[in-house]
């Protein structure tokens, strides 16, 4: 498990309008572009890995699987606002989402995601 | 010598800024009302520079590089993120900075004994530094020193390196050889359990509230440090809940004494703290 590494990937893609955009066009795509970039001359620490279970939890859009493995609450849910907003319907909008992903994570508590 | 005129504590929750827009929803009157109280304490006071205490939400840093405490001693800073102008709405902004009470608070070339700080030359600041600014002085016009205090991503300082800080920001301030009127703006939550499994269902721990509203309207800073030591109970209100010990910091630097101004504020939202101190 790779708490730290699901965060940086999350954090990536939700601080950029480009980055979220691909994504969303292609999570799959994504996340594998992203793992094959990183550390290289220009940067040194920039390492990226995932396990295969955090891998299929972001092709998924599971946020309930990275929920319980770990991922940073406050990253993870604006990871998830941002990769479902244009999903939204005047019928299931905002407030459907947040319902949704409440009830995804409220089972499994308050879970350890400290890196 | 300078002087430390006010303190404030505000929220900074960024869905304020889309929702609290004319014609005003009357859940969020009452903040509205709060924050207009204090931009006048901020007119009122003659305020100088501010120095505001906040936390970034793992934006400008992040777990490759988490200082516990940050002093910027840019000379200006840009505020607002991509991720919040796009989900908030919020604007970009640019901010003065005070380069000189900067090297007041963190020391030149030799830090101080109260705090070892990590400083920043190059800072975006997010919406925990950028809203209540926004609210209490929307010309922007006060040049500012951000302090990033860590609450999100642990392991976080301790409640009483919180309270240190505040010590230590009252002792900088008054031994500035200045003229300058100095206020200290912190920025957080009450409890508040964004994306955990209590979030946006009000406040996930309306009895940590109400003993944390307690301990700013009593002046009750031990009762503070004692229930905030506690990393259970801290973790039980909520994954976000610790940015309220940024007022603690405020309630220290006023020397313990009860907030002249105490209200939580109830909405649609989690409570919304504002506690001010003037000057007397």
């Amino acid at each position: 498990m790779s708490k730290y590494m699901v965060d940086k990937f999350m954090r990536a893609v939700e601080l950029s309008d480009a980055a979220v955009a691909t994504y969303v066009a292609d999570p799959a795509t994504a996340v594998d572009r992203w793992l094959a970039g990183g550390a290289s001359a220009e940067r040194a620490t920039d390492d990226r890995e995932l396990t295969d279970e955090e891998r299929a939890a972001f092709v998924a859009r599971d946020f309930e699987a990275l929920y319980r493995l770990g991922a940073h609450p406050y990253l993870l849910w604006h990871f998830t606002e941002a990769i479902f907003t244009h999903e939204f319907t005047p019928e299931a909008g905002w407030r459907d989402l947040v319902e949704r992903y409440r009830e995804a994570v409220a089972p499994h508590g308050v879970v350890d995601y400290i890196p | 010598m300078a002087k430390l005129v006010m303190a404030a504590a505000t929220p900074h929750n960024p869905l304020l800024w889309r929702a609290m827009a004319e014609p005003m929803p009357d859940d969020l009157k009452p903040i509205a009302a709060n924050f207009t109280r204090f931009r006048e304490a901020f007119t009122q006071h003659d305020v100088d520079v501010v120095v505001v205490i906040g936390t970034d939400h793992l934006r400008q840093f992040f777990y490759d590089n988490s200082p516990a405490f940050v002093v910027g001693k840019a000379d200006a800073y840009h505020g607002t993120w991509e991720n919040e102008a796009r989900t908030f709405g919020m604007e970009y902004v640019e901010l003065e900075g005070h380069r000189e009470l900067a090297d007041q608070i963190v020391g030149r070339s030799v830090q101080p004994d109260a705090i070892d700080f990590s400083v920043s030359l190059e800072w975006r600041l997010d919406h925990a530094f950028v809203i209540p600014l926004q609210y209490v002085r929307p010309e922007l016009d006060l040049p500012i020193v951000p302090v990033h205090a860590n609450a999100s991503m642990p392991p976080v300082p301790s409640v009483r390196r919180f309270v240190a800080l505040g010590t230590h920001l009252r002792a900088a301030i008054e031994a500035w050889d200045s003229d300058a009127r100095v206020a200290i703006l912190t920025s957080g939550h009450m409890a508040n359990d964004v994306g955990g499994p209590r979030t946006f269902a009000g406040s996930p721990d309306p009895a940590f509230d109400a003993a944390a509203a307690g301990w700013m309207r009593d002046g009750d800073l031990d009762g503070a440090i004692q229930v905030c030591s506690d990393v259970d109970r801290m973790t039980e209100a909520g994954c976000m809940t610790y940015q309220y010990l940024n007022a603690v910091t405020a309630l220290s630097a006023m020397g313990g004494r009860p907030a002249d101004f105490v209200d939580v504020t109830e909405s649609r939202f989690a409570s919304s703290p504002f506690f001010l101190w003037g000057s007397r």
